[in-house]
């Protein structure tokens, strides 16, 4: 559903009717850690312009995002009775342009996990066939909005955890430019790769949410000062001259056959709408090199930024004969295996006699990746390829450990875009087996406006604007 | 065998900011537990640090009068480990580059021994919670967790504890004169670790160190050390060796106790902090706040021996009280007497307030009145004398005019009237005449006494010696 179609039903109606539908599709998704009291954000309304951009827009926050007086549990144990006393900027910024927050939603254990099966309350289900996972780690979010509940859903990406879930469920998924939008509040997972993301139905819907969304925040040191244009009145989909470069190590490494046509034939639409199609390669090496470097920057970061954990101040606290055992008790109650395991890994990176041959490594390999991206974007408006080289897994199939040469470069070239911080886009471009798939795009730093262009262009291609289960059946 | 001690001090110092090093909250001591917090400070998820542009121009300040070579490229790292009081599970500080390297500093000692001290670094981090342990559980406040903090710390230049003390108090008056910090060691502001190791005369090895840590005042530091170089020598005396460890000092044992052992290093897995890129600094602003920096101790020193005459005694102790020293420079805007001056706020004002238990900070006395009543001795209206009974009525608040005129204190100073009563107290005392004639010079501070008696002091003694000297001679 997009805004617009949103907008047909008045403010109440569209609120109370979101929450129904939420809690009505909550057995088959279990896509709901919390559901958030909407009467008193519709009674706040009334201080609120009725021009606001998001006016009694119902929304939904990924369990991670902060916000005051609202239990935040980053689908983990050890946050189950987490009331956070502050909001997160993002969450103002919402508040301020009028958005409802119907419900937090589940994500893989503190971002942890690209299938969302690695969540406190339980793996997530994806709509279009419920067997199958929605990915992660922003999959609550991703299948809301893809099931109809909500028009906009906001994500966080570190690896490609809203481009991906956004992919395997047909929707929109948008990672703009990092420090364009302020991370304050945000329950971290790896800071220098971390970024907010969001998903919605409609191009134009995305351009609305990042001019809500965008924007300096003196409390996140990395938030950018770069002004924010508007996106969404400047969104023009006519491609001619633009420069596109097909990413060929992605599209070589995938072996179905629909999803390679599909993606062909948008080239070719592309092509016919004037813009210049062609390829690059990125080193092989280098393509092979993202995942595992992405996993030591991460869970290296992400050791430390989980060090905060500890049943001390906040949070699940397991009681012990000394502060220091309350804080071992609490952990290894609260901290699900996978996690620990990540921690563990981290710490191993970051020990003195291990830190050069592997975090310090990784942190080149990371420069290299990102010099490669660069280079590649110095003749190209974008960098495209498609989303995935599968629609989405069966639950039973998939697991975050598994770890083969087919998904290597497929699979995960996506981090290129946290790595470097550029923008980078999902969206719907067809169906195989019932089951939709897409694409993604990368643009220059702060070019999110080539990427709604383009994406518009697609759009209009694909006819994909406001798909969801529900438009869909 | 002889041996010879090394150590190197490890100095941190709270920075005066009135927020805290990377959050908003207020930065204060002595408040109520845990009212100066914010999430921040909590460690709350979610939060991300800011640094506070304050304590970097206090860093660089500090390292300025160290003479360290500034980084203007500001990075901050993460030390990771686990403790209570840590709340986010890691400090963020600056492993890999500090803001100041490889400085120095001159000190002296009581005895007079002068030296250079090497600093190595000095950099900006984040203070921790405090801790309160009892049998009931421990209690913390994290009103000082994220107050802001330089680490300084020295090259193992120092050689016995005469040198530490001198080191650490010259540092402290340092940073007391830039506004830096508060130094009070008493409440923590200024915490002072020691690494003391000893070695046989002449080697250029470094022997297994030893740690002393949480030492309170300037004089435990010297103690402290003495002791652990005495404790050492004994153990290695005996054939045994010095284990690494950390370790305190016990007052009332004299006696340095160990805290823990330290089974090799701490692996901190110090790592670059993501959410602070790396600040660089405008080479104006640090001009700026180089070219307006208080003025150092050193330097005031200089100028009370050379603008103010003082001798280099005089000069020291104004300096190293800086209260007594800023009230000294008051003074000297209303009076040119400068040594006068130096005696009055160096002896009698301190005693003043230490007899009627007053703090320095809440002392009664005006600079100008001080001014004024030794411009009135220097003139002669009053005597000295006379200026004790003024100053204790000045150090009253009272204006010395006031108090003269209201004790009818007017120094006689006429020379004829002066003269009449000389004259009338020789006619009375023939026999003092006759014994200056003989030689016996005590006659004339006889004469003096009898004519101080008759003026009821208001005489000018310096005056009257000389009248009495030349009538003596007439007669």
């Amino acid at each position: 559903m997009d805004f617009e179609r949103a907008r047909i039903e008045d403010v109440e109606t569209r609120v109370k009717s979101a929450v129904e539908r939420a809690k009505e599709k909550q057995e088959e998704l279990n896509a709901v850690v919390s559901f958030v009291d909407v009467d008193s954000q519709l009674a706040d309304l009334a201080n609120k312009d009725p021009h606001a951009p998001l006016y009694g827009m119902p929304i939904v926050l990924k369990d991670n995002v902060n916000m005051k007086g609202v239990r935040t549990t980053a689908s983990s144990r050890i946050l189950d009775n987490y009331i956070p006393v502050y909001d997160a900027h993002i969450s103002e910024k919402l508040k301020e342009a009028g958005a409802i927050v119907i419900a937090k939603s589940s994500m893989d254990e503190l971002g942890m996990g690209g299938t969302n099966k690695n969540a406190y309350t339980g793996k997530v289900n994806n709509p279009w066939d419920t067997m199958r996972i929605s990915g992660g780690s922003s999959g609550g979010s991703a299948v809301l909005v893809a099931s109809g509940v909500v028009p906009f859903a906001i994500g966080t990406d570190t690896g490609d955890s809203v481009r991906k879930p956004a992919a395997y469920n047909g929707i929109i998924g948008m990672k703009p430019t990092y420090g364009r939008i302020s991370r304050y509040g945000i329950i971290p997972y790896a800071s220098s790769l971390d970024h907010v993301g969001y998903f919605t139905t409609a191009i134009e819907d995305a351009a609305v949410a990042l001019e809500v969304l965008a924007g300096r925040d003196d409390r996140d040191m990395t938030s950018s000062y770069e002004p924010v244009p508007n996106y969404a009145s400047d969104i023009n989909s006519d491609i001619k001259g633009k420069k596109i470069a097909i990413l060929d190590n992605v599209q070589e490494a995938i072996t179905n056959a629909e999803i390679k046509e599909n993606f062909d034939a948008l080239m070719k639409k592309l092509q016919a709408r004037g813009a210049i199609v062609e390829h690059v390669r990125f080193d092989d090496k280098l393509m092979r090199a993202m995942l595992p470097v992405y996993y030591i920057i991460a869970n290296a970061e992400a050791t430390a930024n989980h060090s905060n954990l500890d049943g001390i101040r906040f949070g699940m606290r397991e009681d012990g004969a000394s502060v220091e055992e309350v804080m071992i008790n609490s952990r290894t109650k609260g901290l699900c295996p996978y996690v620990r395991k990540r921690f563990v890994i981290g710490s191993y990176s970051l020990f003195e006699e291990n830190q050069e041959k592997i975090f310090r490594k990784a942190q080149k390999v990371r420069r290299l990746i990102v010099e490669e991206l660069k280079k590649a974007l110095a003749g190209y408006d974008i960098v495209i390829a498609s989303a995935s080289g599968m629609i989405a897994p069966k639950s039973e199939d998939s697991q975050d450990e598994h770890l083969s040469k087919d998904v290597l470069v497929a699979e995960n070239y996506m981090v290129m875009g946290n790595f470097s911080g550029y923008p980078s886009m999902s969206m719907p471009t067809g169906f195989v087996e019932g089951m939709p798939i897409g694409i993604n795009m990368t643009a220059k730093p702060f070019a999110e406006q080539t990427l709604f262009n383009i994406g518009k262009a697609i759009e209009e291609e694909t006819g994909l604007k406001g798909n969801d289960v529900e438009v869909d059946a | 065998m002889k041996y010879e001690t090394v150590i190197g001090i490890e100095i941190h110092c709270e920075l005066k900011t009135k927020t805290k090093m990377f959050s908003s909250a207020p930065v204060a001591f002595g408040e109520v537990a845990n009212t100066c917090v914010n999430e921040v400070d909590l460690g709350h998820p979610g939060t991300l640090p800011c640094v506070n542009k304050e304590a970097v121009k206090l860093a660089i300040k500090a390292a300025t009068a160290l003479k360290c070579e500034i980084d203007p490229l500001v990075k901050f790292d993460r030390k990771n480990y686990y403790y209570s009081d840590l709340p986010k599970g890691f400090q963020i500080t600056q492993q890999f580059h500090p803001i100041g390297k490889g400085g120095c500093i001159h000190i002296e000692t009581k005895d007079g021994v002068e030296k250079d001290i090497r600093i190595n670094r000095i950099h900006m981090e984040e203070d921790t919670a405090k801790q309160f342990h009892s049998e009931a559980g421990t209690l913390i406040d994290f009103n000082r967790a994220g107050t802001p903090l330089i680490e300084i710390v020295s090259e193992p230049d120092i050689r016995n504890g005469a040198e530490a003390a001198a080191y650490v108090e010259k540092l402290r008056t340092l940073l007391l004169y830039l506004g830096v910090s508060d130094v009070k060691m008493e409440e923590g502001s200024m915490r002072c670790d020691v690494n003391v190791s000893i070695r046989e005369a002449g080697s250029d090895t470094f022997g297994t160190k030893t740690e002393v840590k949480n030492l309170n005042s300037i004089s435990n530091v010297q103690k402290a050390i003495d002791a652990e170089v005495e404790r050492q020598i004994a153990l290695v005396s005996k054939g045994e060796k010095v284990v690494q460890a950390t370790r305190r000092y016990d007052e009332t044992q004299k006696t340095t106790i160990l805290m823990r052992k330290k089974e090799g290093d701490v692996d901190y897995k110090f790592f670059p902090e993501p959410n602070i890129p790396p600040i660089r600094l405008d080479a104006a602003w640090i001009k700026d706040i180089q070219e307006h920096m208080e003025e150092l101790p050193d330097e005031r020193k200089a100028r009370y021996m050379k603008e103010n005459g003082l001798k280099e005694y005089d000069a020291s102790v104004l300096v190293a009280n800086r209260d007594l020293g800023d009230f000294f420079d008051a003074v000297c805007e209303h009076t040119k007497n400068f040594k006068k001056a130096a005696n009055w706020v160096i002896v009698e004002l301190p005693a003043a307030l230490n007899k009627d238990n007053i703090k320095f900070a809440n002392n009664p006395c005006e600079p100008k009145h001080l001014a004024a009543m030794i411009n009135m001795v220097e003139a002669g209206e009053i005597s000295g004398k006379q200026a004790k009974v003024v100053f204790e009525e000045i150090m009253k608040g009272k204006d010395p005019k006031t108090v003269v005129e209201e004790k009818g204190m007017k120094q006689m100073s006429d020379t004829s009237e002066l003269l009449a009563m000389v004259t009338s107290v020789l006619d009375a005392n023939p026999q003092s005449i006759e014994d200056f004639k003989n030689g016996k010079d005590r006659a004339v501070g006889f004469l003096v006494g009898q004519v101080m008696k008759a003026s009821k002091g208001q005489a000018n003694p310096a005056l009257t010696n000389k009248l009495i000297q030349e009538e003596l001679k007439k007669r």
